[in-house]
């Protein structure tokens, strides 16, 4: 067998398709829970649909992105570890380099030579050695990081919302920054989905428009990227 | 309500289930390399594995540690769990676990905060892993039937789009505040060499560009916002 019968092969589906399985089942348990518990402390249960709807709108574009680098990595590494790779641990960025690393280190260059069986076992063992430490690290230092961030809060009561609402500010800016100082296209998608989501903000104050204040995000997003394009 | 239930029994319950998880996944992750080598006898070759591993780990090692870090304090204990596992963090699960916030009507770092969060997170990674089970089926018929027009406009140009609504989303409370960080932001990707620029002013620290400006901008940020509103609390 080549590499790539390997690599799409039903043994790897099943191997692939337990962490799947088990990233599903762990987003369920915790909404689970977490609705749950939504009336004991105080979240109604419109709220619960609210921010279900919300979120369920909001992943859709990102999740268009994510497929689209799921598809080069299909190319490469197969099916079963594009699948997996991208629902588990990873991000487009990561995969790929380590993929190439891996099988770099036999030399295989990643998408211009043929992959070899060799190549293929070099780029998973790589793919998975290279990000297992994002696990072991956020799952054992989650509630250590809880108390030294209720230390930082102090006695303040609105402490961990001050903190947390300067952290969501600070990761946003970041993620524009990088965009804006490109000085291309990717930074002016960046600043006209700025101006469309202020646009669309200010038309859905007026109660005439209330409605569509849910897909103020989705909205603002596309027409962004088609005024990118034409541009 | 419950006043204690949040603290004596949700979160330790949650933290338990996390930890648990958090072990599976470990293991499972290695289940494609061991169906290689138990299924068809494929094991690599293990000093190259070494070298390769190595490279692996001082490109992205450092963000194993930056990354919880950083992000925590926008997903809490329980976005840390599922964040971690499911990836595509600052992309998917941040914005929708904030949009979530946003629709439900409460603040972040609060107990209501905190089960909204999870609710938002949980449902993106349901629907992420659908969109690419669903992907990895029809495979590459989906963007090939797609104009190369359409393609390039959805990959380029739909997360910059993402991230501009996002940051006047969340920035308009507090504009002079976003501005600031917005030009720390745009100084600290200059700094680390992604401008055309091309200064680059952490060439020594190795994958700097990967996170430093991340984790500049959080905590800078939370630092801004703490001293104005301890100055606020005093005027």
């Amino acid at each position: 067998m080549d590499a790539l019968q390997i690599a799409n092969s039903l043994p790897m589906w099943i191997a692939c398709g337990v962490a799947v399985v088990l990233v599903i089942a762990q987003a369920l348990i915790f909404v689970k829970k977490a609705i749950d518990a939504a009336p004991q402390v105080g979240v109604t249960k419109e709220q619960v649909n609210k921010a279900i709807k919300s979120s369920a709108l909001t992943s859709i574009g990102p999740s268009i992105v994510v497929l689209s680098g799921m598809l080069s990595l299909l190319v490469t590494v197969g099916g079963p570890m594009g699948w997996m790779r991208l629902s588990f641990i990873g991000s487009v960025m990561f995969e790929s380099i380590a993929a190439g690393i891996g099988t770099g280190s036999v030399g295989v260059q990643l998408g211009v030579d043929e992959l070899t069986p060799l190549a293929l076992t070099m780029a998973v063992w790589t793919m998975i050695l290279g990000s297992v430490g994002w696990i072991i690290f956020s799952t054992f230092a989650a509630d250590k990081m809880d108390k030294i961030q209720a230390k930082l809060a102090g006695s303040n009561p609105a402490g961990l919302t001050i903190i947390s609402s300067g952290a969501i500010i600070g990761v946003f800016a970041a993620m524009c920054g990088q965009k804006l100082v490109m000085v291309d296209k990717t930074a002016l998608a960046t600043v006209l989905g700025g101006v469309c989501m202020f646009a669309m903000m200010t038309l859905t104050k007026n109660e005439k428009f209330a409605k569509l204040r849910e897909w103020n995000l989705t909205i603002a997003m596309l027409v962004a990227v088609v005024l990118t394009a034409i541009i | 309500m419950n006043e204690n239930f949040y603290n004596l029994e949700y979160l330790p319950k949650m933290h338990r289930i996390g930890k648990v998880i958090g072990v599976l996944a470990v293991v499972a992750s290695f289940m494609p390399a061991l169906c290689l080598g138990l299924v068809y006898g494929l094991w690599p070759d293990w000093a190259a594995l070494g070298t390769a591993a190595l490279t692996a780990v001082s490109s992205f090692g450092v963000l194993w540690f930056v990354e919880p870090l950083s992000y925590y304090p926008v997903v809490g204990p329980m976005g840390t769990y599922m964040a971690f596992v499911s990836g595509n963090i600052s992309n998917m699960r941040i914005p929708c676990a904030s949009m979530a916030q946003v629709a439900a009507e409460v603040e972040p770092g609060t107990e209501k905060g905190s089960i909204v969060a999870t609710i938002g997170m949980g449902v993106s990674i349901v629907i992420n892993t659908l969109v690419l089970s669903f992907g990895v089926i029809a495979g590459q018929a989906i963007l090939s039937a797609l104009p190369a027009a359409v393609n390039t406009a959805l990959s380029n140009y739909l997360l910059p789009a993402l991230f501009g609504a996002l940051i006047v989303q969340f920035g308009l409370k507090a504009k002079g505040h976003t501005l600031v960080m917005l030009a720390v932001g745009c100084f600290m990707y200059i700094a680390v060499g992604k401008s055309p620029l091309g200064i680059n002013l952490f060439g020594w620290l190795s994958g700097a560009s990967n996170y430093l400006p991340t984790l500049v901008c959080v905590f800078v940020s939370i630092g801004i916002m703490m001293v104005t509103s301890k100055k606020k609390a005093k005027a």
